[in-house]
């Protein structure tokens, strides 16, 4: 039958068993920044929508060793939240730069990181804060490493029936340090050209956990784990900055799109990554 | 077939909607209210900027649905009848407007950043306004305006 | 004398109907009954029509009509009386229109759209204009794909003699120069409203910025005039006429066209883009008919900027004197005659820049590729010339190491000079506007730069 239907459930179970019984004829909808984009240019045809907007996904909480930040919660609603700025300030300077002001007040950070790009900005501060992904669906709940939560442009491991709830980051440590940075053809509305997103703890003047996370250069996002393994344990200097930022540079696998060449995109990762552990 | 229950400039109204109708194809086909604007239907170009329960969103790629129950505000709603809200007054004098086509969203972004922060600096308004093109003015006239309605409120 | 208006502040008079919402642009009128249109878009460069079967479309629940080019009254507009509102055999261009169609929503309008069927024999296009310069480059029009002024390959304007002025030269600086299309990108894309009338009249709420002349050309598009009118050329060439016999006979006293506000225009809507097909729908279908393009159709098909390619070859005395120019440039005009021919002659009269030159060649050239027309756009045909002109001034100062400002001084037009299409300037003043200028910007010039006014004889 051709019929179609808004669902808003107010209950997450609902939600789950209307996903399976809808099962491949239903899209999610959280704020619709991708979504309603994709619908009026017509690559789209959603027959159903369940809306997750009522099942109170937008919560942002602590506890003892993390920030549980909710799949709905909006862009605007993560960069206003003291607890955001506390605990994750690289995804709140990631949110910042995304979009617009409009467009941050109803995109959901869950959004962001379940269409995929390679080159969201949120899921790429999530990929450098060690973030995991809890799913739910009538077959109850998982966890899954946000490092391994993308499988090429656009994919995520996630069942056609599976509904990401919220996700879970590692409380800030007390000496924890961090950089986010952006380039794109103008300052704002932009698709990043390349977007890197650093996080470690220093300890002793040595870095510790060193994540190094870069959007727009590779099928999805992406964590330098050779670029990170250079610096780990070691005190910064401008040679193993340069070497930390070149290795970043050559294990990318960058293409040429209608924003940047390959070659330039290789440029600025070098350069970006150089950048930011300078300043830090 | 969806029903959308929700009120627009304090006018409450029910509307049958398809799930994937946008709340601006509601406005500006349904209800006749015509200054939120297509200028992209992709939400790029800002000329489409409403408030819904008093925030700023795009409304081509907001899902009607998504406005059940709660109040949509368009440029049309922003003073009472008849009378000008600052920041209208503001971008007549300081020639903010020129083909006034991306001027209804452009005032909504404005409101919406002076409803928060009352006095902004020249750089907060860039900001708030940095999802509104407009291919006039070249921008520094309606910086202009909003900075004048700014002091006005004051 | 008091003036009212002059030196007085006055409010922009549609600003307040701006700032409250009340403006009405095209898209914001709505008239009971109206259809949705959509319309067929080639989707190759080039090509040849084999098939054409809109029937799948015509018979579809909510599609009030379909037209094709059998339903256009005239189907060859424009400057060269050869554009087509909608393709009959040889596609120009990817996004050509060929096909419409006015249904009950824009989603029974997609639908038809898919149910046309087309089967087209595709063919080599070209796209860069030295390229289609080439002999044996595809034709994009059937003449050749460089628009031929009498004999000649170009426009020409000339004066004195040029390879003279160049064997009396010290230097000899030649550059080429490219500026890309532009898309005008208004906020607001092509919208049409067409609405059938009593007595065979029809009302267009059009976007356009040149009503009156298109006015003349749609209702030479839509031959609504009488036997005699209809033998005539080109409607446009009696569009704007006042007398009222002529409006009877040419048609014009049944269409009326409402045009503004513009939500933006910059050039981009100078000529026909969605006027024509609602209008021709309109009648066919007795229901108005609306088309609003989206912003793809907007970026990808509508008239935009033409390219162009200019090269400066100048001869140079060491006292700073231009003796002799050469200016060559190339207009990349899409795949329509439209305001090409009418470009060159700008370019002509402005591509020397505010200077005087004795010895000047002008050869411009309107070439065509396989793209959508290129039109206006902002001081069109000459904003690239005098970006070219300036530059190329200054590679001229840099190269005999003189004061980039005081090559200009030097070379500035004065009271009787004669311009390259044999005007004489009594009444100029760039000398005085340049020293205004550096008064106000700051710059300090030399004295003897101070001193000299349009007035000066040359030496």
């Amino acid at each position: 039958m051709n019929h179609s239907d808004f669902i808003a459930p107010n209950d997450i179970g609902i939600a789950c068993d209307q996903l399976e019984k809808l099962k491949g004829k239903a899209h999610i909808l959280a704020g619709g920044t991708d979504l309603m984009v994709a619908t009026n240019l017509r690559r789209l045809s959603p027959q159903n929508l369940i809306y997750i907007g009522q099942l109170g996904l937008d919560q942002i909480t602590v506890d003892d060793s993390n920030l549980i930040i909710g799949a709905g919660t909006t862009l605007t609603s993560i960069i206003e939240s003291a607890d955001a700025q506390k605990q994750a300030p690289l995804l709140v300077d990631a949110c910042k730069e995304i979009a617009s002001p409009a467009i941050r007040n109803a995109a959901s950070i869950g959004g962001n990181v379940c269409n995929a790009s390679p080159a969201a900005d949120g899921a790429i501060a999530l990929l450098a804060l060690d973030t995991d992904v809890t799913i739910v669906s009538t077959r109850g709940k998982r966890s899954v490493a946000l490092k391994t939560f993308f499988t090429g442009p656009g994919e995520t491991v996630l069942e056609k029936d599976e509904l990401v709830k919220e996700f879970i980051i590692p409380a800030a440590a007390a000496n924890s340090k961090h950089g986010w940075a952006k380039i794109g053809q103008r300052k704002a509305e932009i698709i990043g050209i390349v977007c890197v997103a650093v996080n470690m703890t220093v300890e002793d003047g040595k870095c510790q956990n060193v994540r190094i996370a870069l959007g727009a250069v590779a099928p999805t996002p992406f964590l330098a784990t050779k670029a990170a393994a250079v610096i780990e344990g070691k005190a910064l200097d401008d040679q193993l900055i340069a070497q930390a930022a070149q290795t970043a540079a050559d294990e990318i696998s960058p293409i040429d799109d209608i924003r940047a060449s390959a070659w330039y995109r290789r440029q600025m990762t070098n350069e970006l990554v150089a950048r930011i552990l300078s300043g830090e | 077939m969806p029903i959308l229950n929700c009120k627009v400039n304090g006018k409450r109204y029910e509307v049958v909607v398809e799930p994937t109708t946008s709340l601006l194809e509601v406005l500006r086909e349904k209800l006749m209210i015509t200054s939120p604007k297509m200028g992209c239907n992709t939400g790029d170009c800002g000329t489409c900027s409403v408030f819904l329960d008093g925030k700023l969103i795009r409304s081509c790629i907001t899902a009607a649905m998504v406005a059940n129950q709660k109040e949509v505000t368009t440029l049309e709603g922003i003073a009472p009848q008849g009378e000008f809200d600052p920041l209208q007054e503001a971008f007549l004098e300081n020639h903010g407007t020129q083909c006034g086509f991306c001027t209804p969203g452009m005032i909504m972004a404005a409101k919406a950043l002076l409803n928060e922060n009352p006095k902004p600096t020249e750089q907060e308004i860039k900001e708030a306004l940095s999802g509104n093109l407009c291919r006039c003015t070249g921008y520094k006239k309606i910086v202009e305006s909003v900075q004048a309605a700014a002091t006005k409120n004051s | 004398m008091a003036f009212k208006t002059v030196g007085k502040r006055k409010p922009k008079y549609e600003g307040v109907a701006h700032v409250t919402g009340e403006s009405k642009f095209v898209d914001d009128i709505f008239v009971p009954r109206t259809l949705t249109v959509k319309a067929f878009r080639s989707p190759v460069h080039k090509g040849r029509i084999l098939k054409l079967d809109t029937s799948g479309a015509e018979q579809m629940d909510g599609v009030a009509g379909v037209i094709t080019y059998k339903d256009v009254p005239a189907n060859a507009y424009g400057f060269g009386a050869d554009q087509p509102v909608l393709v009959e055999t040889d596609i120009r261009y990817n996004g050509e229109p060929i096909a419409a169609v006015a249904a009950e929503d824009a989603k029974t309008a997609y639908k038809a759209l898919d149910a046309i069927i087309i089967d087209i024999e595709e063919q080599e296009p070209v796209f860069d204009p030295i390229k289609a310069m080439a002999p044996d480059a595809p034709k994009v029009l059937p003449a050749g794909n460089i628009m031929m002024f009498d004999d000649l390959p170009y426009n020409l304007a000339a004066m004195g003699d040029v390879e003279a002025g160049f064997k009396e030269a010290d230097h000899i600086i030649e550059e080429t120069y490219f500026f890309p299309d532009q898309e005008q990108t208004p906020m607001e894309t092509q919208v049409s409203l067409a609405v059938p009338e009593a007595a065979g009249r029809i009302t267009v709420y059009s976007v356009c910025q040149d009503r009156n002349m298109l006015l003349g050309m749609l209702a030479g598009i839509l031959q609504l005039g009488s036997e005699d009118a209809l033998k005539c050329e080109c409607a446009s060439e009696w569009a704007g006429r006042t007398r009222s016999a002529w409006r009877q006979h040419a048609g014009l006293n049944r269409l009326k066209m409402q045009s503004g506000p513009v939500g933006g225009g910059f050039g981009g809507k100078n000529e026909f883009h969605a006027d024509p097909i609602t209008a021709i729908l309109a009648l066919k279908t007795g229901r108005p008919c609306k088309w609003r393009w989206t912003r793809e159709e907007e970026i990808l098909y509508s008239t935009h900027r033409g390219a162009m390619h200019i090269t400066y070859k100048d001869g140079v005395k060491n006292d700073g004197r231009i003796v002799a120019r050469y200016i060559k440039t190339i207009r990349d005009s899409g795949s329509y005659v439209g305001f090409n021919g009418y470009a060159t002659g700008k370019t002509n009269s402005f591509a020397n820049g505010p200077y005087y030159v004795p010895n000047l060649r002008i050869e411009s050239a309107a070439v065509f590729t396989n793209k959508p027309v290129s039109s206006t756009m902002r001081g069109f045909a000459l904003a690239p010339a005098t970006f070219a002109v300036e530059a190329h001034m200054d590679r001229d100062a840099k190269t005999i190491g003189m004061d980039p400002l005081e090559f200009r001084f030097k070379n500035a037009m004065r009271r009787g000079d004669k311009l390259v299409n044999g005007q004489v300037m009594n009444d100029t003043s760039i000398i005085e506007v340049m020293q205004t200028l550096a008064q106000k910007a700051g710059v300090q010039l030399p004295d003897h730069l101070y001193q000299m006014t349009s007035n000066d004889r040359r030496e």
